[in-house]
């Protein structure tokens, strides 16, 4: 089976094809917007000289270059997503792309028609109502107000609900992997879940939440396995690993393994308040501050919850490497980025 | 005051200014917006909490009965939009580029003053607070006559708006017959073009491009440093727009018979230079102090304009629109001549057949 791989060029994209090939694929078409940035791609197809790893230079912004990419294609792993840029950039390279990818695929004959796994986001879970410390599984009804919380949630949460509309409409196979922080060698330093570096001192706001970390290998190969099997069709599943550290434990870690940052603590009453008054003043001075903390930002990304995998275990996933030694990767990398700290 | 009915076709990055402006403006309702792709569309109505959204503008213009359409699209299809909207009856305010060229630019503005409507061009940074400042200062006399004027724009190849031209070998940008320095010249230009004799200036260009190429596509080719010197009657000026400097700067110099000023955009100054009006070693002591004096001076009135709300990124677009606005309730006319504008138009024009003559870029020095 061809597996066309959207996004392999990103931080889980090189991690997915990796997993497939471990787990015995041997044709994946891996889709970038520039095949010049395809070495790391190019090294791990190395690795397995028996398997045959094409890569493509498409933009899914362009429907012309989608059909020949989806040609001969059994299965289709969307991980392309913007990660920056202003609204309307991220719109058009998550929601619109996606849209042009669901127009080809169903353009396709329907016996020709691939199964579609969308890699989704922690942020299509609507967590405002729930109250803190809720549990979230696969359950959780998705975010009402995404475009409330910040644009990559809103431009995540969009893009699912277009892939399940498409899904009822068209009939094929689906299945949706919600990872939550993903996390490792060349992963960002900082969730926004820990906090926000503001003024040359890292402001820590996660206090004892838990941190719904995933390593970047473990996700990759929870999309592998979620994508290669038949009971997955038509399910969610939350991808986080075991033993989740809190935000102040990771702050520590990284505090003792990377480099000591200057940090102060905001509790979350504190942080709700000020959040309020933030909003309060952006109306006030008509937009002189941006609403950049909302009392609906500071619950869905603050709040805290609990998580849960048993989902995603019971489909056979297990984390390939522990909590404790994916910090201890992670944080072995960090050193070498200081540009990347706060 | 009357409610005007807005909206603005063209969803993309610069619309999410126009959006956040207009939602704190009296007398101003965003009503609708409109894209060629609805999903550009939903995204700025959603977020915006914009009643109705279309991906067909002659459907929104029949629908909303819009008092103004701001038309934030690339400047391709300017004309025609500004068509269909005063066919509906709409006034219109758009972006910069206002169009491909002068001779566009008249035919944008005819068709609006033939259907007895109004427009203007988003130069908002010439409504700014400091901009605002230094009009003020002109209108009194104490610069005197403009002798020259320098005026400099800095751009950042790797900011937002850089990343995205850059990254896209395909962007709108690159299709402009100026490219990059299309996009940005009106800054330089329309701070110009308004203090010197209205006769047709004399324009010298020559430009360069300073960085590595990386993509061999056409977001190499650009050129990024332009330097233009122009003469207008008894008036010169020298504009620079400047990919590689740092800081990126935004500044209007003028040197008046009277008195010189500076106008910081960026950092919201306007300062008369200091001179030596004492004799000797000792008077060259004071004008340091003069200058400290007048930055102190404009650091209180700034934090006071803070106070009271004037100080929002956008705060020269803010005001724009109001005298935008303001003139199509009491017909009072619009807020730039429109002279003014294909003037300006006019420049650009030369200096792009100086740097890109039939599109080829031309190098200086090369």
């Amino acid at each position: 089976m061809k597996i066309l791989l959207t996004g392999a060029g990103g931080f889980v994209g090189k991690r997915i094809l990796e997993r497939l090939l471990e787990r015995g694929q041997t044709d994946v078409r891996c889709m970038l917007r520039d095949t010049s940035k395809g070495t790391a791609l190019q090294a791990i197809a190395a690795v397995h000289p028996a398997a045959q790893v094409e890569l493509i230079a498409a933009n899914l912004k362009n429907p012309s270059d989608i059909a020949a990419a989806l040609d001969g294609v059994g299965l289709v792993i969307h991980a392309a997503a913007a990660m920056k840029g202003s609204p309307a950039e991220m719109f058009l390279d998550s929601v619109v792309a996606s849209r042009n990818l669901l127009d080809g695929i169903v353009a396709l004959d329907p016996a020709r028609r691939p199964r579609v796994v969308l890699i989704s986001s922690f942020g299509a879970m609507g967590v405002a109502p729930l109250g803190r410390g809720a549990m979230l599984d696969e359950n959780t009804p998705m975010e009402a107000h995404a475009e409330l919380r910040d644009v990559y949630s809103y431009a995540k949460l969009r893009q699912e609900q277009m892939f399940w509309d498409y899904h009822r409409r068209f009939g094929f196979e689906f299945v949706v992997l919600r990872p939550g922080v993903i996390y490792g060698p060349g992963g960002g330093h900082f969730s926004n879940r820990v906090g926000l570096s503001m003024f040359g001192i890292f402001v820590h706001m996660g206090g004892n939440n838990l941190i719904p970390l995933t390593y970047v290998d473990n996700c990759a190969d929870a999309i592998a396995i979620a994508a290669l099997s038949p009971q997955a069709n038509g399910q969610i599943y939350n991808v986080v690993d075991d033993d989740l550290p809190t935000s102040r434990e990771y702050l520590r870690l990284y505090k003792q393994q990377v480099k000591p940052i200057r940090s102060v603590s905001v509790p979350y009453w504190l942080l709700l308040w000020g959040s309020k008054q933030v909003e309060r003043y952006n109306t006030k001075s008509k937009g002189q501050l941006p609403a950049v903390f909302t009392p609906y930002k500071t619950k869905t990304t603050w709040g805290g919850n609990r998580f849960t995998n048993a989902k995603l275990k019971a489909l056979g996933w297990k984390p390939l490497v522990g909590t404790r030694e994916g910090l201890r990767r992670a944080f072995e990398a960090f050193k070498s980025e200081p540009a990347k700290a706060p | 005051m009357k409610v005007l009915r807005i909206g603005i076709v063209g969803c993309g990055k610069i619309a999410d200014g126009h959006a956040e402006i207009i939602k704190f403006l009296d007398g101003a309702e965003l009503v609708a917006v409109c894209d060629r792709e609805p999903l550009l569309a939903e995204q700025l109505a959603v977020r915006f909490g914009v009643p109705n959204f279309y991906s067909d503008l002659d459907e929104m213009l029949a629908k909303e009965r819009l008092d103004v359409v701001h038309i934030t699209t690339p400047p391709a299809v300017h004309l025609p939009i500004t068509r269909q909207c005063a066919a509906a009856g709409a006034n219109v305010f758009l972006e910069k580029p206002l169009a491909f060229d002068a001779a566009e630019g008249r035919q944008i503005i005819q068709t609006i003053i033939d259907a007895g409507l109004q427009m203007t061009v988003d130069y908002w940074p010439n409504f700014d607070p400091p901009a605002m400042e230094f009009k003020r200062l002109l209108a009194s006399g104490v610069i005197g006559d403009p002798v020259h004027i320098e005026s400099f724009i800095g751009y950042d190849l790797a900011g937002p708006y850089g990343q995205a031209l850059m990254a896209d070998g395909g962007h709108w940008v690159h299709k402009l017959p100026g490219k990059l320095f299309q996009n940005m010249m009106d800054h330089i230009f329309n701070r110009i073009v308004p203090l010197l004799p209205n006769v047709e200036p004399e324009v010298h260009a020559f430009a360069f491009k300073r960085r590595e190429s990386v993509r061999g596509d056409d977001s190499d080719t650009m050129l990024d440093e332009l330097r233009v010197y122009l003469r207008g009657g008894n008036v010169s000026a020298f504009g620079s727009l400047c990919s590689h400097a740092r800081p990126v700067a935004n500044t209007l110099k003028v040197y008046g018979t009277k008195d010189t000023i500076e106008v910081d955009f960026s950092n919201r100054t306007v300062i008369l230079a200091a001179s030596q009006k004492y004799p000797s070693s000792l008077g060259r002591l004071v004008p340091p102090f003069q200058s400290a004096a007048r930055y102190f001076a404009q650091a209180r009135n700034n934090v006071l304009a803070f106070r009271r709300h004037q100080s929002q990124y956008f705060a020269g677009m803010a005001t724009l629109l109001e005298l935008f606005y303001a003139g199509i309730r009491d017909g009072s006319g619009p807020p730039i001549a429109y002279d003014e504008i294909i003037r300006v138009m006019d420049v650009m024009d030369s200096i792009i057949q100086q740097v890109y003559p039939g599109g080829v870029p031309v190098e200086a020095g090369r």
